[in-house]
């Protein structure tokens, strides 16, 4: 097969080699990230005091503005975090560089849909953005919804051409995920290499593989939900709006539906991160593979039968309720597998503690709060003083913001060296660590307190009493933001390094997968000829 | 303001004059939050206590987990490290460890299970009630409708940041109508919570609420009285609560409804049954059959 | 610089389309918002939708086109190895359980609404009084199609379909190449037979799609499946097209095993449309 590699922006905007695709990733979702951090920023900033004070300070705006730009941070930074960071960085990102190399295959089954998955990620995010500056409720600029958009907040409550922008955004971020989950399966499924079964398999290709399932199956449903938004809006059907006997819950049913599968799309890739450098740096094998396999493919599987534990307050009835009360709980037990497998995987090791370690560790530690705080959520009687409070906010942050996103910056600090073939310099990103763990469990702890003492979520304003943890929190914010600008530091540092100086392997015998038999970076075409697994 | 707001006006103010005993009582609770409150806040119905205390041993099993996870985690990093164990054991299996982290979990989660559904029940399903309030969620203020007491009427909105500045005119003013309206001297207790007027209810008496909105999806939540529930346009939701102590309990909106969400609070103002009847007929030559507040959108 | 390939994989050439998609994508979106707000401005500008709209649309279009036909000579030129081809089927595969999920949003909103149906509330202050009454399903007023009419004609119709393009199936596997091409051509016009019928029947609706939540489900799920119909029957029509060029041997026709897996799934789909909305729904 003759085979063109084109270079200047062509390599890049016409790309079909899955390691190019999956550095574009992390790029689009380092400066998505960026935006959202700084929109939590702005937020954070408001919420020091109590009062109306910073925006409309820094804008210029009234009062009246500055509430509903608050309501506007906060969707922008949920849907931009969720949709534009996190899934773009752990599915596109690392799975698209690593999977294809550490199941020994060559590159992506469908290498040209593989681009246009990310390349519709541009034209989603420009939508989302665009939808902030045209009007979205009379005469103020921004969809303020929320990430959740309930109709008929969503409907009739926001009849600017904002909040149609913003579906559209997500009508087209899913499309790219959903056609990127189709490459996934398909490449786990048919190019794995010969004598790598699928139980042999390394657990991120695993965590990506029950990812893609839980895509393949959820986003068409919020597809369909943000359609009869569209359709309510634009052409006078009613699906939500009771004037024509319609039922805003049903669009909570659609989209946590779609939403509670979208939460382990979001954490299961960094479960598998986790797998690998807990059991790199203890120099073991990972404890209970098939446990932690199944075990994630359990909680896939029931993920996708519990997600009215979003809507115990909506009036559903009770036995519905004790249902999902208990479908919910059962969570707890494969998630728990995991955590004491990898727990047992340090155990007997020989742990050296590497940035990327300190992030895993952090990682099993800061997810067990934050999953255990979804516990009590669970019970739909214990979350009614809870629900839509800074309770749910420290409990997802936990999961998301000390989970996710340590699972990102874990993977990125194991594999950087790899990807780029230059080694991070090591005490910066250690300092880097520890400011960015201090910086967020103060933004997060205190909201507990906040959410326990009933304060309410999505408040630009709140009474006085709330002030002091708030003032924490906040505080919190700016630890962390010295935190990120020292992680970008740390990758300037590394990236703009003139001389490639790592290893093929960087980690030693604890790293055992196929990625670190190959050179750092990885030649553009790898496995010419497939590699045999014993 | 009108003839009969007037008199009523005059009437509480003799009351406050002349001092009443009842009416400096009915302040002595406030439910709502605490400075640097760690804890839910206190409780002023028996469904509000079972929650805590549900909460609370919830509390206790999350704290216990947690803990154990982070000390063991303690443990092994500081055994296992490199210096201490340089050559690592190669076991990846052992069925029994492996059984157990499987057991024990789901054994603490039916017994979280045997205490959380009844509970649920109990929350959930109505009891016999006195009477019922309907309560209906406006962008962005609060209408109360009492269908057993000829229709009684009347919308509460959020006080004004200037009403909250203490000695100020607007403070004094809130502070009457407010007196006026509940019949005892009655004093604003925190920006953002205060509403010009109340939700008033008798003290130790089951209450049917009855929620729905209409404009979009508000919340009706009092956190001391256990009662959180959404306000759907189109449906009718219920729940119900018996406040078993005399004071003022305060509530936000709980559900994301535009700009104003933070602007609509609740205030529920238990007062003792005598009370509340001779409110009653304050309410009603005021407010019975007031016709619709401008409902629709 | 590719060295010696030695395995059987598809490294597909680096491609223009899924960039200029991207683009098409984005003018056909944000000229849809403003097509539908005309009056709504970006930047100060207004009137600018349809124009983004429609070149969006042909953009995308000739993308589609475009990319299929790189994949279409890529098959005649043998990058379509076996281990390939069993690539190909699980996208199909999936791509069709995504569309099931699709479906399964606007089934639920028929049986949201069909099995709880909630009474209108024109004006909320009606809302107290009108609350607990039993809401009928259909809602009142609405005189819904008869299902043993034209409903009944147009699930004979697919049904028909479904056997014709599986005998074109069959002559392909026998190398009759005539048997396809007759198969092909009726399957074709009997899908476009199901979207003329269909048209005829919407155009004689005793219902509107707007104001009202049966108008709304069930448009809405016709009307996808319609859309999907269309599709499905383009898909056919294009494999028609390739068959009178030569394409398609007995043991290596993916291209049409799709077309015919997709209007299977049509198919499936308007069988439960037909049976819940037309005969249970309708009733
Ligand atoms: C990565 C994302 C992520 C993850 C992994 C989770 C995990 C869980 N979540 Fe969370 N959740 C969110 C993201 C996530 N959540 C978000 C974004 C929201 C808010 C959405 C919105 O409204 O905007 C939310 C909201 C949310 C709610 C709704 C709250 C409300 O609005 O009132 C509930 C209620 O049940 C809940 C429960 C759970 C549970 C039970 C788990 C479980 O999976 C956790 C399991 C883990 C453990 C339990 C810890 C480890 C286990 C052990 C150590 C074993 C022993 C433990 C026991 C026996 C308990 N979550
Ligand atoms: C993954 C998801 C995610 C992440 C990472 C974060 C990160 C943060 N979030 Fe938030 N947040 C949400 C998801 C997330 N959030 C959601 C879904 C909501 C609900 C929205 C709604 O109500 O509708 C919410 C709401 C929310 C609120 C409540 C707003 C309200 O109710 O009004 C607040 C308030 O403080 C907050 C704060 C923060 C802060 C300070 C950070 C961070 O600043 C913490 C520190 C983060 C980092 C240090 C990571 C930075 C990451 C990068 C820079 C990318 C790097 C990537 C690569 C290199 C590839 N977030
Ligand atoms: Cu009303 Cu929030
Ligand atoms: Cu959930």
């Amino acid at each position: 097969m003759a085979h063109e590699n084109p270079t200047g922006w062509k390599r890049w905007v016409y790309s079909t080699n899955h390691k190019d695709i999956g550095v574009m990733y992390l790029w689009f979702a380092f400066i998505a990230g960026m935006i959202g951090f700084t929109m939590s920023g702005l937020m954070r900033m408001e919420l020091m005091e109590p009062g109306v004070n910073f925006l409309p300070d820094l804008f210029g705006m009234t009062e009246d503005q500055s509430r509903h730009m608050f309501n506007v941070l906060t969707t922008g930074h949920g849907l931009i975090m969720v949709f534009f960071m996190v899934m773009p960085a752990l599915i596109g990102g690392f799975g698209n560089y690593f999977v294809p190399l550490m199941i020994g295959a060559p590159d992506m089954a469908f290498p040209r849909m593989n681009n246009i998955s990310f390349w519709l990620m541009p034209p989603a995010f420009t939508l989302l953005l665009l939808s902030t500056f045209v009007e979205g409720t009379s005469g103020m600029a921004g969809f303020g919804g929320g990430w959740t958009a309930y109709a008929p907040l969503s409907t009739y409550g926001h009849t600017g051409p904002s909040m149609d922008l913003a579906i559209l955004s997500l009508h087209v971020a899913g499309a790219s995920s959903i056609m990127g989950a189709i490459n996934y399966i398909t490449t786990i499924f048919n190019m794995r290499a010969p004598g790598m079964t699928i139980h042999k398999m390394p657990l991120f290709a695993w965590s990506i593989l029950i990812t893609a399932f839980l895509l393949v199956l959820s986003l068409p449903v919020l597809a369909g939900a943000i359609t009869m938004l569209l359709t309510d809006r634009n052409f006078g059907t009613t699906f939500f709006d009771p004037a024509g006997g319609g039922d805003p819950i049903l669009y909570q049913h659609l989209f946590w539906f779609f939403g509670h599968p979208e939460v382990y799309i979001m954490i299961l890739p960094a479960f598998g991160i986790v797998s690998h450098i807990v059991s790199t740096f203890s120099k073991k094998p990972v404890f209970g593979y098939l446990g932690m396999a199944y075990a994630m493919a359990a909680i896939g599987f029931i993920g996708f039968v519990v997600w009215a534990h979003h809507m115990y307050t909506v009036g559903l009835d009770v036995d519905t309720k004790a249902y999902f009360v208990a479908a919910t709980m059962v969570i707890a037990v494969p998630t728990g597998v995991k955590i004491f497998s990898w727990i047992a995987t340090m155990w007997g090791g020989s742990i050296r503690y590497d940035v990327p370690m300190l992030y895993a560790i952090a990682f099993i530690l800061l997810f067990t709060m934050g999953g255990v705080t979804g516990v009590v959520l669970s019970n739909a009687g214990a979350d009614v003083p809870l629900h839509d409070t800074y309770y749910v906010v420290a409990h997802f942050h936990y999961v998301l913001s000390l989970g996710a996103v340590f699972g990102i910056f874990a993977g990125l600090y194991y594999w950087v060296g790899k990807m780029s073939g230059k080694q991070y310099p090591d005490f910066l990103a250690k300092i880097q660590f520890w400011v960015t763990f201090i910086g967020v469990n103060m933004i997060f702890f205190p909201q507990h307190f906040l959410g326990l003492q009933g304060m309410p979520r999505r408040y630009v304003d709140y009474p006085d009493a709330f002030a002091y943890f708030n003032k924490i929190s906040s505080y919190g914010y700016l630890v962390t933001l010295t935190g990120v600008v020292l992680f970008i530091l740390v990758m300037a540092m590394t990236l703009f390094k003139k001389k490639k100086d790592c290893p093929d392997n960087q980690w030693g015998e604890g790293a055992t997968t196929l990625e670190w038999t190959l050179s750092s970076p990885p030649p553009f075409h790898q496995f010419n000829e497939l590699p045999r697994i014993k | 303001m009108n003839v009969k707001r007037l008199t009523a006006g005059v009437m509480a103010a003799l009351v406050a004059f002349f001092g009443s005993t009842v009416g400096a009582l009915a302040q002595d609770r406030v439910g709502a939050p605490k400075d640097k409150g760690l804890w839910l806040q206190e409780a002023a119905s028996e469904q509000a206590a079972k929650i805590a205390d549900f909460n609370e041993l919830l509390l206790w099993v999350i704290l216990v987990i947690t803990a154990f996870v982070f000390i063991l985690m303690f443990y092994v990093m500081w055994r296992y490290r490199e210096k201490a164990n340089p050559e690592p054991s190669k076991t990846s299996h052992n069925t029994l460890i492996e059984f157990i982290w499987t057991v024990v979990p789901i054994a603490i989660l039916v017994v979280i299970g045997f205490v959380s559904i009844p509970l649920l029940y109990y929350q959930d399903v109505v009891p016999e009630t006195e009477f019922a309030i309907n309560v209906t969620g406006n962008q962005w203020n609060w209408t109360y409708a009492y269908p057993d007491h000829e229709g009684i009427e009347f919308t509460a909105s959020v006080l004004p940041d200037t009403a909250h500045i203490a000695g100020s005119q607007e403070r004094s003013e809130a502070e009457q109508a407010l007196s006026t309206f509940l019949g005892h001297p009655a004093k604003l207790n925190a920006r953002l919570l205060d509403t010009d007027v109340r939700l008033v209810v008798p003290v130790d008496t089951r209450v049917k609420v009855q929620v729905t909105a209409s404009d979009v999806i508000h919340s009706w939540t009092v956190p001391s009285l256990g009662v959180k529930l959404d306000a759907v346009p189109g449906r009718l939701n219920e729940t119900w609560f018996e406040a078993n102590q005399i004071g003022t309990y305060y509530g936000q909106c709980s559900e994301l409804c535009g700009k104003d969400h933070a602007f609509m609070p609740i205030a529920v103002e238990v007062v003792s049954k005598e009370e509340f009847a001779k409110w009653l007929e304050y309410a009603k030559a005021e407010y019975a059959d007031a016709g619709t507040t401008a409902f629709g959108r | 610089m590719a060295g010696d390939v030695k395995h059987d994989y598809h490294l597909v050439n680096p491609s223009p389309w899924p960039a200029v998609a991207s683009v098409a994508v984005l003018l056909l979106t944000v000229g849809a918002v403003f097509t539908m707000k005309p009056d709504a401005e970006l930047f100060g500008m207004t009137g600018f939708g349809k124009y983004f709209f429609v070149l969006g649309f042909l953009g995308l279009v000739y993308t589609m086109f475009a990319w299929w036909k790189d994949v279409v000579k890529e098959a005649n030129q043998g990058d379509h190895t076996p281990v390939v081809r069993i690539g190909l089927r699980y996208g199909m595969i999936l791509f069709i359980a995504s569309e099931v999920m699709f479906f399964v949003a606007w089934f639920w909103a028929f049986f949201n609404a069909s099995l709880y149906p909630h009474m209108p509330i024109a004006n909320f202050g009606d809302f107290w009084s009108v609350i607990g009454n039993e809401a009928p399903w259909p809602p009142e007023g609405i005189e819904t199609f008869d299902p043993w009419h034209l409903p009944l004609m147009n699930t004979l119709i697919l049904l028909l379909s479904g056997t014709t393009v599986t005998w074109a199936h069959h002559a392909i596997q026998h190398g009759d190449r005539d048997g396809l091409k007759k198969g092909l051509w009726i399957t074709v016009i009997l899908g476009a037979l199901f979207s003329c019928v269909q048209a005829y029947e919407y155009g004689h609706a005793a219902f509107e799609f707007s104001g009202n939540i049966y108008g709304a489900t069930f448009f809405m799920a016709t009307g996808f499946h319609g859309f999907h119909v269309l599709v499905g029957t383009i898909f056919l029509a294009v494999c028609l097209g390739r068959s009178y060029k030569g394409h398609f041997t007995p043991d290596h026709h993916f291209g049409f095993e799709a077309a015919a897996w997709y209007w299977h799934f049509v198919d499936v789909v308007w069988i439960f449309l037909f049976f819940c909305v037309y005969v249970w729904g309708g009733a």
